[in-house]
């Protein structure tokens, strides 16, 4: 935390001892940023630089602007369009669009803020340039400028891409989104026909306070509960399954393990919505293995014993809270137990055989070698994957959606009160509040604390991993 | 005997295992070839076989089955966001693996950071996006959104060029390579593996995906769907009697190209993965 | 055909007088049905309206007959280059849809036109719409359930005057009412059978067995047949409550006012909870019922138009329909109500050619387009000369509409009430397993369908 300081006060030292020790160049460079390199005979840096800028200054008329100015009220003139029946056309106000506004003017401010970076490393740059050129030292051209951008700044050529990408599809909505978190944008504000604005810390609240009607803050801590269940369960099941598995198609004794093998696989090759979907209707309360199950009398044996409501025909194997939770679970079994066959499998291939070895020649049997040997290994090679894959379930979005979205429906009435179901977890639940209900406010505040749940869990675990230097290890 | 008996056991174990693992794919395919084109719930096997369900999907395109045209949408979009992914994610790891320059560090942890905000909720914000720039109800704009932000996922591919030796590398900037040609030359052959996990996993996305495909594409013009977004349809409560089985029929022929790629990189995919996964 | 400009003013009272002529016919052929929710919006307008006589419209139209020509003059006049138009219709509508387009396009033939036609579902329209209302089709079909968040969103172009014919007065007051919010109609009827009613296996019962529930579930009992309806769906619970006399209307805010939980409710609650418990009355979505109808478990449904294919071919000649039976709520045999749908066509606001989008959406809701719709699919008009033709009548599905059509009521309901209401429906499908106090479940309901909004 203080070496982060301490980079920072750095950083702007070094751009006012720029600015204060630098020659007319390096002044004039505030102005117009290619004056430095052009002082030092760097002609197209110096175009480049100032037609950047220029670029900058129009965006900033047109675009920026416009749209910050805004920006706090996140505008105030309301739709109206007017009809002329005699014309039969429409004319429409120039009105404001909140989510635009809200929209473009983060876009504007990352420019803005991006700007200002180059615009001060700019200044350093010029800077060091006069040094060197004081110094007598050789001051590169354009084409080896060029040149290094494939050898030591090769990062810079190869992230630019990439980043930019990442910018304009994660970061930015993801900022609109958290900012959303605090304006009331739902279906009584819903843009381009109503505006919406700012209220601050009011959705959170809301979150956090139960009443009798508002009951969100109920729901969200019974989602959150099976949530964390749910991805614990998913993640444990399916790891372990995946190494017995593998385990046991990969054992000496196991006859055509490849065949094995590939019949498992046949189940990922398969996409993922199309066996979810085919599987809900399989478990259907009408579906074929109730059929069956009632055929041969397993519908009435649960019954016998309580499983199955006495009122009920079936085997309510996906319309039960707990029946539901279980076959869930189950069923991402049954999805992903093959990938991690796979993985394991991989990794068994790896295991040290001489360990193995001496545990034999020492007496030890199967599953104590298996418990004692080949489970360590596992766990030590494939934890930090173990702790992503959890992070992963916290999101899993398709399984869930895919097997309750439509069939499923809650008998906790303070859950339906706030859209809610019992076998939710927190995405699922996000994304209908959005897709069904347009509460945008209220999703955006329960991404913003899923976020913060998976980015504390991952952080624990990567600031350990990239701390201890292992990767140099390795290579 | 003990011997006969374990391997007995043994096998008898795998076969039920492979029985629950296949039934619900024998039920895909079988449905595809059903006469009755709604959910059939009282007999596993279809009481009439026919082999109209494909000829509906191939030959007789209505609004709801598209399905020539999806086929070619999504592969079209598959093999382009397979491209501009994989080449994203090598660059990336690349440079987060072999360079060293200041702030990688951080860059690092804040990618792993980025990737646990939920994707379903910034998906509106991402659709206003590319409404802005003209690119919502195109492919190019499918692409995009699909590969743009591809190289957050560089973790495993990381891993993995962290366990190439360093030695490599440095005898070959010993002999006046610059960082680019290492980068194709040595490292991009040595990654062979993971480079074939990388492209099966982004290929498949498109195939996968119906939410954010769904919200994009929503001119309601059915050629332009992906597979998706058009087998998801047909399951919609007032189409699903009439096209469960072309459903099924679809979700058959879509497993095939997958199936021939699993089938034929299934090695690479292994060492790929593991080799990325063991490392983190 | 009558061609005629309404100004703003006179078409609102022309809503407004048919608004109160069916409120009245309602809540006197429903005996203790409580009037409809539209009674109370309508309150002011109707005030005004009792001056103006209906054939108000009729005397103006000769006078405006040629404004309206000159409108649609000026603006073939004024349009130049081709018009493009997306026009929204429902997967199996698609292909008569294409045929009407081509229609149009031929009656129009002095202007180009650039129509392209995509498949949206009318009962998730809305879904679709809402999420970008900018990008939606400027002519779209949908269900009217969805006008009151489509209108709320602004996504409905209000409908101010008509060119080609007289979309308040040609369609049956039902559909014009559910095309209009506060008075001001905001979309063209297309069809109006999309309300529920009751269908049935003749040979499993006869035409005096249908009359009441409790007559039906002993003779299905004793056929070993089930009856079902989707009990958990706000859309169907809402036929006990009604019929017993229990209101849910629409708030100005778009909140709602429940009843459900009001002195004597808990009757209704026991009563399906009583039909349910003996095995007969099963709750089954629609999906469920197709397949249970065609195999044959299933003898009687309540369910909509678009489910009768499935009965008439599972039943053959013994499939008939009638309106929904009545229920024993409390000692007392009630008949249950309805809700009344039409499907409606709207028009974009956003759109870039209104005008020509309204045109299309006159032309396809038009009586031709209607008697071509029904003679094409089956669904009922609701275009009044076109309901009234023969074969229309011969239709049991929409006869039996007909006959149900004195129980029904428009569709009104803030979006607050479906969850609360789906979760009551399955509480009471499944006999109410925690053992809750009915009472306690009932205002738990009703407590989250008034919920209020922001």
């Amino acid at each position: 935390m203080k070496n982060f300081f301490k980079s920072i006060g750095n950083y702007f030292k070094e751009f006012a001892t720029a600015i204060a020790k630098g020659d007319i160049g390096v002044k004039l460079s505030l102005v117009i940023m290619g004056a430095g390199y052009a002082a030092r005979k760097q002609i197209i840096n110096g175009i480049i630089m100032t037609l950047l800028e220029a670029v900058f200054v129009v965006m900033c008329v047109f675009y920026a602007a416009p749209n910050l100015a805004k920006f706090g009220t996140l505008g105030t003139v309301q739709f109206e369009q007017k009809f002329d029946p005699l014309t039969m056309t429409s004319t429409v106000n120039d009105y404001d669009n909140s989510f635009l506004i809200l929209l473009n003017s983060i876009i504007a401010l990352f420019i803005i803020l991006a700007f200002i970076l180059v615009y001060i490393g700019n200044i350093k740059t010029v800077y060091r340039l006069q040094l060197r050129k004081e110094a007598g030292k050789h001051i590169n051209t354009f084409a080896e400028d060029v040149k290094s951008l494939f050898n030591q700044k090769f990062n810079i050529t190869l992230l630019t891409l990439p980043c930019l990408g990442i910018i304009l599809m994660n970061i930015i909505p993801i900022l609109v989104l958290i900012a959303v978190a605090f304006t009331n944008y739902d279906q009584q504000h819903m843009p381009p026909n109503a505006l919406f604005t700012w209220v601050g810390f009011k959705n959170f609240k809301q979150l956090f306070t139960n009443s009798t009607t508002v009951t969100f803050g109920y729901a969200f801590g019974k989602v959150l509960v099976w949530t964390l269940v749910w991805a614990f369960f998913a993640t444990f099941t399916t790891f372990i399954g995946g190494i017995l598995m593998a385990q046991f198609v990969n054992s000496k004794n196991t006859k055509l393990p490849k065949l094995w093998r590939t019949l498992f696989m046949v189940a990922i090759a398969v996409p993922q919505f199309v066996t979810l979907l085919l599987v809900r209707n399989f478990f259907g309360d009408s579906g074929i293995v109730n059929t069956i199950c009632s055929n041969i009398g397993l519908t009435d044996f649960l019954k016998s014993i309580g499983l199955v409501g006495s009122h009920l025909t079936y085997i309510p194997f996906l319309t039960n809270p707990n029946w539901t939770k279980v076959m869930i679970i189950l069923i991402n079994i049954w999805v992903g137990v093959p990938y991690q066959m796979l993985i394991a499998t991989g990794v068994l291939m790896n295991i040290p055989v001489d360990q193995l070895e001496s545990a034999r020649i020492d007496g030890a049997n199967k599953f104590q070698i298996f418990w004692k040997i080949t489970m360590p290994y596992i766990l030590f090679i494939m934890g930090p994957s173990l702790i992503t894959d959890f992070v992963k379930n916290i999101n899993n979005f398709n399984v869930i959606y895919l097997l309750t979205q439509d069939v499923y429906v809650t008998s906790d009435q303070l859950l339906a009160n706030s859209n809610a179901k019992e076998v939710d977890l927190l995405v699922t639940w996000l994304f209908r509040l959005t897709n069904e209900y347009y509460n945008y406010k209220i999703a955006s505040v329960i991404g913003i604390l899923v976020f913060i749940i998976c980015a504390a869990f991952t952080l624990v675990t990567f600031t350990q991993m990239i701390k201890g230097n292992r990767e140099e290890d390795f290579q | 005997m003990k011997k006969t008996v374990d391997f007995i056991i043994r096998h008898a174990v795998l076969l039920i295992l492979a029985v629950i693992w296949l039934i619900p794919i024998v039920w895909l395919v079988v449905t595809s070839f059903s006469g009755y084109r709604g959910i059939n719930t009282s007999h596993f096997f279809p009481e009439t076989w026919s082999l109209n369900n494909y000829r509906a999907l191939f030959l007789e395109p209505d609004s709801v089955v598209q399905y020539s045209a999806w086929f070619k949408n999504t592969f079209i979009i598959a093999i382009f966001t397979c491209i501009i992914s994989t080449i994203f994610v090598l660059m990336v790891s690349y440079t987060m693996s072999c360079m060293r320059f200041k702030g990688r560090k951080a860059l690092m942890s804040f990618g792993i950071i980025l990737n646990m905000f939920p994707g379903v909720l910034s998906m509106i914000a991402v659709y206003f996006v590319m409404k802005s720039i003209g690119l919502t109800n195109s492919h190019l704009g499918m692409i995009i959104v699909y590969s743009a932000a591809s190289g957050l996922g560089y973790l495993i591919t990381k891993g993995f060029m962290d366990t190439i030796s360093v030695s490599l590398r440095e005898a070959a900037r010993l002999e006046g390579a610059s960082e680019a040609t290492i980068f194709m030359r040595i490292i991009i052959p040595l990654s062979k593996p993971i480079i074939v996990y990388t492209v099966i996993n982004s290929f498949l996305v498109p195939w996968g995906d119906f939410v954010l495909a769904k919200l994009m594409l929503n001119s309601g013009i059915s050629t332009d769907w992906t597979i998706a977004i058009g087998l998801y349809n047909m399951l919609n409560k007032s189409l699903v009697n009439k096209y469960f089985s072309i459903f099924c029929a679809g979700g058959v022929i879509v497993s095939i190209p997958i199936s021939i790629l699993f089938v034929l990189m299934q090695k690479f995919y292994v060492e790929g993965v593991t080799g990325g996964s063991v490392k983190g | 055909m009558k061609k005629k400009v309404l100004a703003t003013l006179l078409a609102t009272s022309m809503v407004a007088a048919t608004l109160a002529g069916c409120g009245n016919s309602g809540s006197e052929a429903g005996g203790d049905t409580s009037a409809p929710a539209a009674d109370n919006s309508a309150d002011t307008a109707a005030d005004t309206q009792t001056e103006a006589p209906a054939d108000a419209s009729g005397d103006s139209a000769a006078a405006d007959s040629t404004a309206s020509d000159d409108a649609v003059a000026t603006l073939i006049a004024n349009t130049t280059g081709p018009v493009a138009l997306t026009v929204w219709a429902s997967e199996e509508d698609q292909e008569l849809t294409t045929t009407l387009l081509d229609n149009f396009k031929a009656q129009y033939s002095d202007v180009e036109f650039d129509i392209t036609l995509g498949s949206e579902s009318e009962s998730t329209a809305k879904d679709t719409i809402l999420t970008d209302v900018e990008a939606a089709a400027d002519v779209f079909a949908f269900a009217d359930d969805q006008i009151n968040e489509l209108v709320k969103a602004g996504a409905l172009q209000e409908v101010v005057a008509d060119y080609t014919y007289d979309v308040a007065g040609e369609n049956v007051a039902g559909s014009v009412e559910a095309a209009s919010i506060d008075g001001k109609l905001y979309a063209y009827p297309m069809t109006a059978d999309n309300g529920y009613f009751m269908f049935y296996d003749a040979s499993v019962f006869t035409e005096d067995d249908v009359q009441s529930l409790e007559k039906m579930i002993e003779v299905a009992k004793a056929a070993d047949k089930k009856i079902a309806m989707d009990i958990a769906n706000g859309w169907y619970l809402y036929s006990f409550f009604q019929g017993a006399g229990y209101e849910l209307s629409l708030n100005e805010d778009g909140s709602n006012t429940c009843t459900w939980n009001a002195d004597g409710a808990t009757d209704v609650a026991q009563a399906i909870m009583d039909a349910c418990e003996t095995g007969v009355l099963v709750q089954m979505t629609d999906e469920q019922q197709a397949t249970a109808i065609a195999e044959g478990t299933v003898a009687a449904a309540v369910n909509g138009t678009w489910r009768a294919e499935t009965a008439e071919e599972a039943w053959g000649e013994n499939y008939a329909a009638a309106k929904l039976p009545t229920i024993n709520v409390g000692g007392k045999d009630c008949q249950m109500s309805s809700y009344s749908g039409c499907k409606l066509i709207g028009v974009n606001p956003h759109s870039a050619n209104v005008g020509w989008a309204m045109l299309l959406a006159e032309y396809l809701t038009n009586e031709e387009s209607q008697v071509a719709r029904f003679e094409a699919r089956g669904l009922g008009p609701s275009n009044i000369a076109a309901s009234e033709s023969e074969a229309v009548q011969a239709n049991p599905a929409i006869a039996a509409l007909g006959e149900q059509a004195a129980y029904a009521t428009p569709q009104r309901v803030g979006n607050n009430f479906w969850a609360p209401a789906e979760t009551l429906g399955q509480i009471l499908a499944s006999g109410n397993p925690d053992g809750t106090d009915l009472q306690t479940l009932l205002d738990t309901a009703v407590e989250g369908i008034t919920a209020p909004v922001e």
